[in-house]
């Protein structure tokens, strides 16, 4: 064996850090066994980690030594007491057993308990009954309480996933974002048009659009050449927080929304437009 | 500690092997720094590494008629102990929790691995930042959470035939820092 390769190979240093195998480390022990080298390598090895361990030294805290110390006696104690306890119980159980009772009196024993256990067995019955009541109205509540939590845990998903979407959206590149800034008597308002011009889709983003009655809505066009293009209908309140789908459009120059009746029109009344946005070319 | 009384190692071994409480109890004040060192770099956590502390005791004062003087060190043999009891604590715990250890390979808990020392007893805290952190990494998986080469490889990104040599390095560079202690 060349023994000078086989300690620069760095197994008897993985060999005292304990990373090789049971196989591996059985060679190394004979190895040490056999060549001085090697065990002078070895040794100097095993000091450097212990001195690596020292250097790690933590005082322990102070109640653990009395523990320990209680600890070592509790055991020695352990082995020698059930063996006791057995001895006595053996000796005495046969005094307990069978005192001398004459037949007609363990008769009427017998029928006094009897009679005892029937008065207990129907207290019993009667309480399991109301208990039995009991967890059933829990039951009913339990479920209640379970159904409405997993109507709100679908409706955090749904957040979730909505959300989830608005940011990949945000991440992709073929998004185009459309800022619509309010127009004529309407400045200060503001909607974001998001429109994927390969993909056709299209959402829209109402931040500040004032409420409307409840017989209008606003409606998003696609202007092109100056033709409107109707990109549907969309909702306030809760909604005006996230992006909503709208219908896909397919080529758009400039983006307005009016304000309809409900459910849209076929033609933008255009002076209803409260918001307007080129769309960056 | 109480007693001003020193044992050579022999005489130590001697007196536990008698079952001498009062040798347990030098033993114990000698050793339990270094080896609740040991189990508090396995397991990283105080409450968890007293208990542990208290296991490695009573497994050495069960285990010492085991104990060969011609083998070994007795304080290989402890820490040997120590390590063991700890990492078995730890994988135990680690399977409890449903953790794989491919989770150690995060960095979060690659930070784990380098302890700060609390206290910078002796100024060694310099030192021992000599070591560079892969070096100190390697040496901490190896011997304080006993990963296999394997694991190591994997944590460290490394192909599995460096990690010997790896470990090499890693170990002489800690004895060139020992020396200027």
């Amino acid at each position: 064996m060349d023994v000078q390769r086989y300690i620069s190979s760095g197994i008897i240093e993985s060999h005292a850090a304990g990373l090789v195998s049971e196989s591996e480390a059985r060679e190394v022990e004979a190895a040490i066994m056999q060549y001085p080298e090697v065990k002078a390598a070895a040794d100097a090895v095993r000091v450097d980690m212990e001195r690596y361990v020292q250097i790690w030294a933590v005082k322990p805290p102070a109640g653990l030594r009395k523990q320990l110390m209680e600890r070592l006696n509790e055991k020695e104690e352990e082995v020698t007491v059930p063996v006791q306890e057995e001895a006595v119980e053996e000796e005495e159980e046969p005094r307990s057993l069978m005192p001398q009772i004459p037949v007609l009196k363990m008769w009427q024993y017998g029928a006094a308990a009897a009679i005892l256990l029937l008065i207990i067995s129907s207290i019993m019955n009667f309480v399991f009954v109301s208990r039995i009541d009991e967890y059933k109205n829990k039951n009913t509540k339990l479920s209640e309480e379970q159904e409405a939590l997993s109507v709100e845990k679908n409706a955090f998903s749904e957040r979730y996933q909505q959300a989830q979407k608005e940011m990949d959206m945000m991440k992709d590149p073929a998004f185009k974002w459309v800022k619509m800034q309010g127009v004529n008597k309407h400045t200060g308002i503001v909607a974001t048009v998001c429109w994927n011009p390969q993909s056709k889709e299209t959402f829209i983003l109402a931040q500040e659009l004032p409420a409307t009655s409840e017989d209008k809505q606003y409606q998003l066009w696609a202007i092109v050449n100056g033709h409107p293009i109707d990109a549907g209908v969309f909702e306030l309140g809760n909604m005006t927080k996230s992006l909503q789908k709208v219908k896909p459009v397919v080529n758009a120059q400039v983006f307005v929304v009016t304000l309809e009746k409900k459910g849209g029109s076929i033609t933008p009344s255009l002076d209803q437009m409260f918001v307007a946005g080129k769309v960056a070319s | 500690m109480g007693t001003a009384l020193t044992y050579t190692e022999a005489e130590l071994v001697l007196g536990l092997k008698s079952r001498s409480e009062k040798h347990f109890g030098y033993l114990y004040d000698h050793y339990s720094p270094a080896l609740f060192g040991v189990a508090l770099k396995v397991i990283n956590d105080e409450t968890i590494a007293g208990d542990v502390l208290q296991e490695i005791f009573l497994k050495i004062w069960r285990s010492i008629e085991r104990y060969d003087i011609d083998k070994g060190r007795l304080f290989t043999w402890m820490v040997n102990i120590a390590r063991n009891t700890a990492i078995d604590t730890l994988r135990s715990k680690a399977y409890k929790q449903g953790l794989k250890i491919q989770e150690l390979g995060s960095a979060i808990a690659m930070e784990q691995f380098v302890v700060h020392l609390a206290v910078d007893h002796l100024g060694l805290t310099k030192v021992i930042e000599q070591l560079n952190k892969e070096q100190r990494i390697i040496i901490d998986l190896a011997y304080y959470k006993g990963c296999t080469q394997e694991e190591i490889s994997k944590i460290l990104d490394i192909p599995l035939g460096t990690v010997k040599t790896r470990m090499r390095n890693a170990i002489i560079q800690l004895r060139t820092i020992l020396k200027q202690l």
